[in-house]
């Protein structure tokens, strides 16, 4: 997560981070896909010369399995392969598998069940073993190792009878059929068995400190708060790398993070990017590329559903009528995000585009708000049966741009006699018990609400996964719809992405109507990397622009 | 660093004596003079000035954003949400000094209590107290700060507290030495051997001793508690906005430093101000206080 | 002396005790934990960070945890960080080089051009060095120093730019040069302050020396007033400045905290800003135990110090 402090002082630390998008399928029916390692295969490599990536924020967890962040996997992109990858366009594309399973090519039973993987040959670890079937079974088995921290379960808690045919054949049975399981494993990386499984314990090992993987860069060295260095691995068996020396330099701050890419210092700026008040200067310097990349965060001002305040769902409508948008994104925001309705990515295959489009309208805020009942009361406030519509609104202390999105909002609401009193706090807390168990009133926050790049979001609606009523999720607006859990039990069972779609449209368009949280916009970041740098692109399925690090290269 | 110098004669008495030396001292003293008026100015400025101005410290317009000092009416320009900086200076001037006065007041209650305490009783007690003294003195108060704020819900009021819980100690410093100093007096003992309670001995005979060096480190205190404001607010622990303070003024203006560089420069000229003045002031009492310094 | 150093190592380990425990208590007393970082990354579930928690002894109760801790202290190992899996020791030796170069660098400024000023203005009393340095002293003393750094990065780096904004090294050419000049700014700034506090206090203790008997001895005897003032003044005019040095170390360590900050210098101070942000309880404490452990020694090695410049001092 982005709320996290990069540097708790003078940084905006907006939740801005690419995330898995579904854009074209889930993918597990594709074939024919274009076999990346084999296609590019040929020319002789060369890897020579030296990157430097930006981050604001520190990696430092460098075992894959482990609770991280975004940066951390930018680093992992680099070190480590999954069995397949997704990209741009959100289809699979082989890695350490030798094909994508699908149901059609006999590698996922028709009933989503029984899985056969096929691996890739000849594959080396950095420290020289021999990659095979053994260590994907130790990896699926390491995550849901009850003495390990691991740091995501779902899915893969499913999955049963794991099975070693031969080096480059595994097979397993899943418990229940699980729509989202090809993306949690697209983002699943295979860590070395005789490295991880043998240690006596798995949370202190070694190789969490010196990774070893089959990725394109092996590990150098790290100078903790500065740097991380790693070296091309010539042996990789897919295309690339051709970078002998990458670096991925920690900048905590954004605005000298900026001024080091203008005089060249970093050749790509990483997380968390140009800030939004650089852009127009940004995109005119000389031998730079700047763009504007769309995120698949959704910003959205969400409300704790429990609050008597917030159960009327005519407030609810009314405060949204009563946030002018447009004036956010234009004047805050230097007109970068774009506005949205929903909380799915507009890039992304199962977006619904017929939602109703938000207008900014006060008056129609006060006539809502008069025909539901709501009276001013003595001190001006607006009441009904006794409860004041007065609510307190957090976000991460030290976020500027947020913090002056609260007191914009705040103003119009007080006009309407809404007295919103805000109430941050420092991260540490804000994303603790406080979100989690729903201690709030109100919460601005930029959440990705996707399963990998699938569209699976029980984890969030589901009404039996809110904290403080004893589930497991994130439902942290409390938020119970019977239609709307009867809606994701059957997405989660369908596999035609097409079928699913029609579900999930039903889903955005349940939530724009309940309104339990706003949605203001999508994220979308100014991104900056050298001229000269090959195959630096987006990738809105990915958590990290790493995502292809492989195949950089300097013209 | 005043502990000493306070001469302890005329002890038992309630030293009427120094107000008309002392306060001739601390007239002659241009800069404590400075000092004085420059605050004077300051809080009727605070108190009067948003009521004259055509701006709220609240009021937001998006239009008017980043306008440069003397745009319009705008004096000292506008912020990153268009509001008027002067309305928010003044604003933030109430804040920024109520909470270095009541943390001074607080701290040195504290401190005072504390110093009393362990320097009347001695003895076990006594050292167990001044250890905890020592303990938080060997903290950089400003990790304890930030410790502390990082886990309250950041209140004027529990900004105040914990600024006070990180300021008593030269304070009680202060009072346990003049107090131990004077505990075995004469005076001290016939208080005792007439039945007087510990109490009224503590506060009647002795504290007044102790009440020069009290008043500087409590005008310092001030000063220092405006600057711990200042510093927890910039580094976002401190007064949450919308409220303004002078330090959460400065929180964020790093990042506009080079388009908007009067966002930094209004609230820093007002701390530095306030802070120069107290200490002014402190100085001026310490030499008004001190009877060697006549002869200068 | 041995029993003097003896009964002051004790209270300064009873001290230590008592720094570990006001800062193990305000910290974990209060809400929120070091996974709440991960609550936002997609697809984290309550589920996972309450096992993570207890996998991580997170939900012992705090005395436990306490002793725990202290347990292992006393054995050593001052625990590893909850972020990066590092011990906490390696964690601060890899940061404490930054802040010994920053802090060093300003403590040999503001030493020399304090103690320069000090005397000179108390030889040449009520001089219009005297004043204006007195009057600067004070307000040095007033200023933030974040935003003094602010107003000199603002300056010297965007409108100037003689100097670099921030870092302590300029990526892929780290020369001592390119040391020096991003050392420039942030020394100087952390510097003011001390360069205030050493001048006030050097002239001061000038001040009580000069007129002491034995300088009047000294001049009696025909001395230039060169020799007077290097030889008799200085030298114990010098002496209670080694007690200050130690206790003016808390202050130093804090004044880096914020210095770091503003010129993103990757040292203890901005260590101490990250762990506290993640809530990494075992960096945290051990930063107070370091700075405190840091502080009591520098006092103890300037007392220790003052007894051999000084053969009048006698501890004990």
């Amino acid at each position: 997560m982005t709320d996290r402090p990069s540097n708790i002082l003078t940084r905006p630390t907006r939740r801005q981070a690419l995330s898995l998008v579904a854009l074209g399928a889930s993918g597990v029916i594709l074939s024919g896909l274009p076999r990346l390692g084999e296609a590019r295969a040929a020319g002789a490599k060369t890897i020579s010369g030296q990157l430097t990536v930006a981050f604001s924020q520190e990696p430092t967890v460098f075992n894959p399995h482990m609770p991280h962040i975004e940066v951390d996997d930018g680093v992992h992109f680099a070190l480590f392969d999954s069995l397949f990858s997704v990209d741009p366009e959100g289809k699979f594309v082989p890695g350490l598998a030798s094909e994508v399973p699908t149901v059609e090519n006999g590698g996922i039973s028709a009933d989503g069940l029984k899985w056969k993987v096929k691996l890739r040959e000849g594959v080396k670890w950095h420290d020289g073993k021999p990659f095979t079937a053994d260590d994907v079974k130790a990896t699926l088995e390491l995550l849901v190792d009850a003495n390990f921290r691991s740091w995501r379960k779902t899915g893969h808690d499913l999955v049963r009878d794991l099975t070693v045919v031969s080096p480059t054949e595994i097979t397993w049975r899943m418990d229940k059929p699980f729509a989202p399981y090809p993306s949690i494993l697209a983002s699943t990386f295979i860590t070395p068995k005789h490295l991880l499984s043998a240690s006596a314990d798995p949370n202190n090992a070694p190789f969490n400190n010196a990774p070893v993987g089959t990725g394109p860069f092996k590990w150098v060295e790290r100078v903790a708060g500065d740097h991380i260095m790693l070296s091309g691995n010539p042996d990789y068996y897919g295309d690339g790398p051709y970078i002998d020396k990458l670096i991925f330099k920690y900048v905590p701050d954004l605005n000298v993070m900026y001024t080091q890419f203008k005089t060249g210092d970093i050749d790509v700026v990483g997380l968390q990017w140009i800030t939004p008040d650089h852009y127009d200067e940004a995109k005119g310097l000389d031998g730079k590329v700047v763009n504007v990349v769309p995120g698949s965060t959704v910003e959205s001002f969400t409300f704790n559903m429990e609050r008597p305040q917030f159960k009327d769902p005519a407030v609810r409508q009314a405060l949204y009528a009563a946030i002018d948008k447009q004036s956010i994104i234009d004047a805050l925001y230097y007109g970068l995000p774009t506005p949205t309705e929903s909380y799915m990515p507009q890039q992304s295959f199962y977006f619904n585009p017929d939602l109703p489009k938000h207008e900014y309208d006060l008056a129609k805020s006060k006539d809502l708000l008069a025909k539901a009942g709501w009276k001013p009361g003595a001190d001006g406030i607006l009441a009904k049966d006794g409860v004041r519509l007065a609510f307190t609104c957090s976000t991460t202390a030290g976020n500027h741009i947020r913090e002056q999105v609260q007191q914009y909002i705040q103003q119009s609401f007080k006009d309407l006699g809404i007295e919103m009193t805000i109430s941050n706090l420092p991260p540490a807390v804000m994303w603790g018990d406080y979100w989690m168990l729903s201690k709030f009133d109100s919460v601005i926050v930029g959440l990705d609400f996707l399963t990998g790049s699938d569209p699976d979001t029980s984890d969030y609606f589901r009404s039996t996964s809110s904290g403080a009523k004893g589930g497991s999720g994130q439902n942290n607006w409390q938020y119970a719809n019977p239609e709307v859990d009867a809606l994701l039990d059957k997405g989660g069972a369908l596999f035609v992405p097409e079928e699913r779609k029609a579900v999930y449209v039903k889903i955005q368009e349940i939530m724009r109507k309940d309104l339990p949280f706003l949605p203001l916009f999508q994220y979308a970041t100014v991104r900056g990397h050298k001229q000269g740098i090959d195959n630096v692109s987006p990738n809105v399925n990915v958590r990290i622009d790493t995502w292809n690090i492989a195949t950089w290269r300097r013209a | 660093m005043s502990s000493a110098i306070y001469p302890a004669t005329d002890l038992g008495a309630p030293p009427r004596w120094w107000r008309s030396r002392t306060l001739a001292r601390f007239m002659r003293n241009r800069l404590a003079v400075v000092g004085v008026v420059m605050i004077t100015l300051m809080v009727l400025a605070c108190a009067f000035g948003p009521s004259l101005l055509p701006y709220d410290e609240l009021f937001i317009d998006l239009r008017a954003r980043f306008a440069p000092p003397l745009t319009g009416y705008h004096i000292f320009g506008t912020d990153p949400l268009g509001r008027d900086i002067a309305a928010r200076l003044f604003n933030a001037g109430r804040i920024s000094l109520m909470v270095g006065f009541f943390a001074m007041l607080m701290s040195t209650a504290l401190g005072t209590l504390i110093g009393i305490i362990a320097g009347y009783r001695g003895g076990l007690l006594g050292s167990v107290l001044m250890r905890v003294v020592d303990a938080f003195l060997s903290f950089p108060s400003i990790f304890l700060l930030l410790a502390l704020a990082a886990f309250i819900k950041p209140s004027p009021f529990m900004i105040t507290v914990i600024i006070a819980l990180t300021s008593w100690m030269e304070v009680a410093r202060i009072v346990n030495a003049e107090i131990s100093s004077l505990r075995e007096r004469d005076f001290v003992l016939a208080a005792r051997s007439l039945g007087y309670r510990s109490s009224t001995i503590m506060i009647k005979e002795l504290l007044p001793n102790a009440i020069g060096p009290i008043i500087v480190a409590a005008t310092l205190t001030v000063a220092r508690a405006i600057l711990l404001e200042a510093y927890v607010s910039f580094l976002g622990y401190g007064i949450q906005p919308p409220l303004p303070s002078w330090g959460n003024m400065l929180n964020g203006a790093q990042q506009y430093l080079d388009k908007a560089p009067w966002l930094a420069i209004v609230p820093g000229v007002a701390i530095t101000l306030a802070v120069s003045s107290f200490n002014f002031i402190g100085d001026g009492l310490r030499d008004a206080l001190d009877a060697r310094s006549d002869g200068n | 002396m041995l029993h003097y150093l003896l009964n002051r190592l004790g209270q300064s380990l009873i001290l230590l005790l008592l720094v570990s425990m006001i800062g193990f208590a305000v910290l974990n007393l209060a809400p929120g934990g070091p996974l709440s970082q991960f609550a936002l990354t997609p697809g984290m579930t309550r589920e996972a960070m309450d096992r993570i928690a207890h996998q991580m002894g997170l939900d012992r109760p705090l005395p436990i945890q306490y002793l725990d801790w202290i347990w292992r202290l006393l054995q050593g190992d001052w625990g590893k960080s909850y972020r990066d899996q590092q011990p906490v020791l390696q964690i601060i030796g890899s940061h404490l080089f930054a802040t010994l170069l920053l802090m060093g660098t300003s403590m040999v400024i503001s030493i020399s051009l304090g103690t320069w000023i000090g005397i000179r203005s108390a030889t040449k009393r009520h001089s219009l060095f005297d004043y204006s340095t007195s009057v600067a002293a004070m307000v040095a003393l007033s200023i933030p120093t974040f935003w003094f750094g602010m107003v000199a990065i603002y300056v010297f780096a965007l409108k100037l730019k003689w100097l670099p904004a921030g870092s302590m090294y300029t990526i892929g050419n780290a020369s001592i040069s390119d040391y020096a000049i991003h050392l420039i700014m942030p020394s100087l700034v952390l510097a003011l302050v001390d360069i205030a506090v050493w001048s006030r206090y050097m002239r001061s203790s000038t001040l009580d020396v000069i007129n002491q008997d034995f300088i009047r001895t000294a001049r009696a005897k025909g001395l230039t007033e060169r020799t007077v003032l290097m030889k008799h003044v200085v030298r114990n005019a010098m002496i209670p400045m080694i007690t200050l040095a130690g206790l003016q170390l808390p202050t130093i360590l804090g004044g880096a905290l914020v210095t770091e900050t503003v010129f993103t210098w990757p040292g203890m101070g901005r260590l101490f800003l990250d762990s506290l942000g993640y809530h990494d309880y075992p960096v945290v404490m051990g930063l107070l135990m370091f700075s405190a452990i840091l502080v009591l020694a520098g006092s103890l090695v300037a007392d220790i110090v003052v007894t051999i410049v000084d053969p009048r001092v006698r501890l004990g």
